[in-house]
């Protein structure tokens, strides 16, 4: 299995940080959810393996999304304005820099590590090597995800 | 003794699997249960196979493999027959229908693709080009006491970022779905806006206008969209 390569004219730059590995990350599901199923043989267990669903991060129409979104524009802007404000192709340019690291490990893949971490025992992905601490102690509880305002809707948490 | 099943084949795919290491700690070699016009890739299961990611990548890379010389019926993972016995009865019963779904899947692989959109250059995007959601955005940085107008400014934009999302969506699969014999839209997962497979013949006319067109599609593309395409992969979304 390969990735194939984005181009030059990637609009977010795909870094190399996941490897080869990351590339399971993106056919997880398929794995597991299609295939060929034979009803008459036995499935393994796959406890643990429904985290992997908890972060759709489709967009819901309730309350708590409004409220995320008007706090995400808000910080946006707030940044915005410390920034040169008229220069606008600099500041993407400068969004796609900082923005691209964020990009790397997504909410699946986070979640893919730490559901396949925990049950092998194996060593820590990189959500918890090379990020924050603060990500780690939320990485077995659902996919942590960069720059998301601090005020989190609950039902992320309940779902 | 209980086995661990991979895949289904024609009987006269080369299965080369030396080097290739089955699920398990203990990596059971890989071998095939022949029956009639089919066969099937197994191993033999000594422990508990479980989601780590040992037996996933084990599974898909004996997927890998086979696809090298053929187009494999891949199982779902996690599959585990009781005995060589129940396997060989199961590719008898059910020749017709594993025979019929590798036909419709021969020379051809699924290719994955999954997009989305970075928050940030998708937010901005859409303050760029509404004065009212800018107006509201002012408004609230300003310090207005009244809550609504958080409320309105978030509406708006959850529902100008489903649009915004959808068409995007809407324009891939647009753009891709011609170039594929058949495909798949399945449910996006994490921070994805598109999650599509295509089932797609091998060579120039299929995976290579694909590669193109996913090239065409990046660079065209609005910033902060990142389109990831995974394959070629056995055609998981296409065995039914």
């Amino acid at each position: 299995m390969t990735m194939m390569p984005q181009g030059p004219g990637a609009g977010v730059a795909r870094t190399g940080g996941g490897g080869g590995t990351s590339s399971l990350y993106d056919v997880l599901e398929l794995i597991l959810d299609r295939g060929l199923v034979i009803d008459v043989f036995v499935r393994v267990s796959l406890v643990g393996i429904e985290l992997l669903k908890i972060d759709a991060r489709i967009v819901v129409a309730s309350v708590d999304t409004y409220l995320r979104f008007a706090e995400a524009c808000n910080r946006l802007d707030l940044e915005a304005g410390r920034r040169a404000p008229a220069q606008l192709p600099d500041l993407v340019d400068n969004m796609m820099e900082s923005g691209s690291r964020g990009k790397t490990k997504g909410a699946l893949s986070g979640a893919v590590e730490a559901v396949t971490d925990s049950l092998s025992g194996g060593a820590k992905g990189k959500a918890a090597k090379d990020e924050e601490q603060a990500e780690e102690e939320y990485a077995e509880e659902e996919a942590p995800r960069r720059r998301r305002p601090a005020r989190r809707p609950v039902r992320r948490e309940r779902e | 003794m209980p086995v661990y099943v991979y895949a289904v084949t024609l009987g006269d795919h080369p299965c080369r699997l030396d080097g290739v290491s089955g699920v398990g700690a203990g990596s059971a070699p890989l071998r095939t249960v022949p029956a009639g016009d089919l066969k099937a890739v197994v191993s033999d299961v000594h422990e508990e196979v479980g989601p780590r990611r040992r037996d996933l990548v084990a599974h898909q890379a004996v997927q890998d493999r086979l696809l090298e010389d053929g187009t494999p019926l891949p199982l779902q993972f996690g599959y585990t027959a009781p005995d060589d016995d129940a396997v060989r009865q199961v590719l008898k019963e059910q020749a017709d229908l594993y025979l019929g779904a590798l036909e419709r899947v021969r020379g051809c692989v699924e290719y994955n693709v999954k997009a989305s959109w970075d928050e940030e250059h998708i937010l901005r995007r859409i303050l760029e080009e509404s004065p009212s959601a800018r107006s509201l955005n002012e408004q609230i940085r300003a310090g207005t006491d009244d809550p609504r107008l958080a409320l309105e400014l978030g509406q708006y934009v959850a529902d100008e970022v489903q649009q915004r999302h959808s068409d995007a969506a809407a324009g891939i699969i647009d753009t891709l779905v011609p170039l594929a014999r058949e495909h798949a839209v399945h449910a996006p997962t994490g921070e994805d806006f598109l999650n599509l497979s295509l089932l797609v013949a091998r060579g120039p006319d299929g995976e290579g206008a694909l590669q193109v067109a996913h090239a065409d599609l990046v660079a065209d593309g609005e910033t902060g969209v990142e389109i990831r395409v995974a394959g070629p992969l056995p055609p998981y979304s296409f065995v039914g």
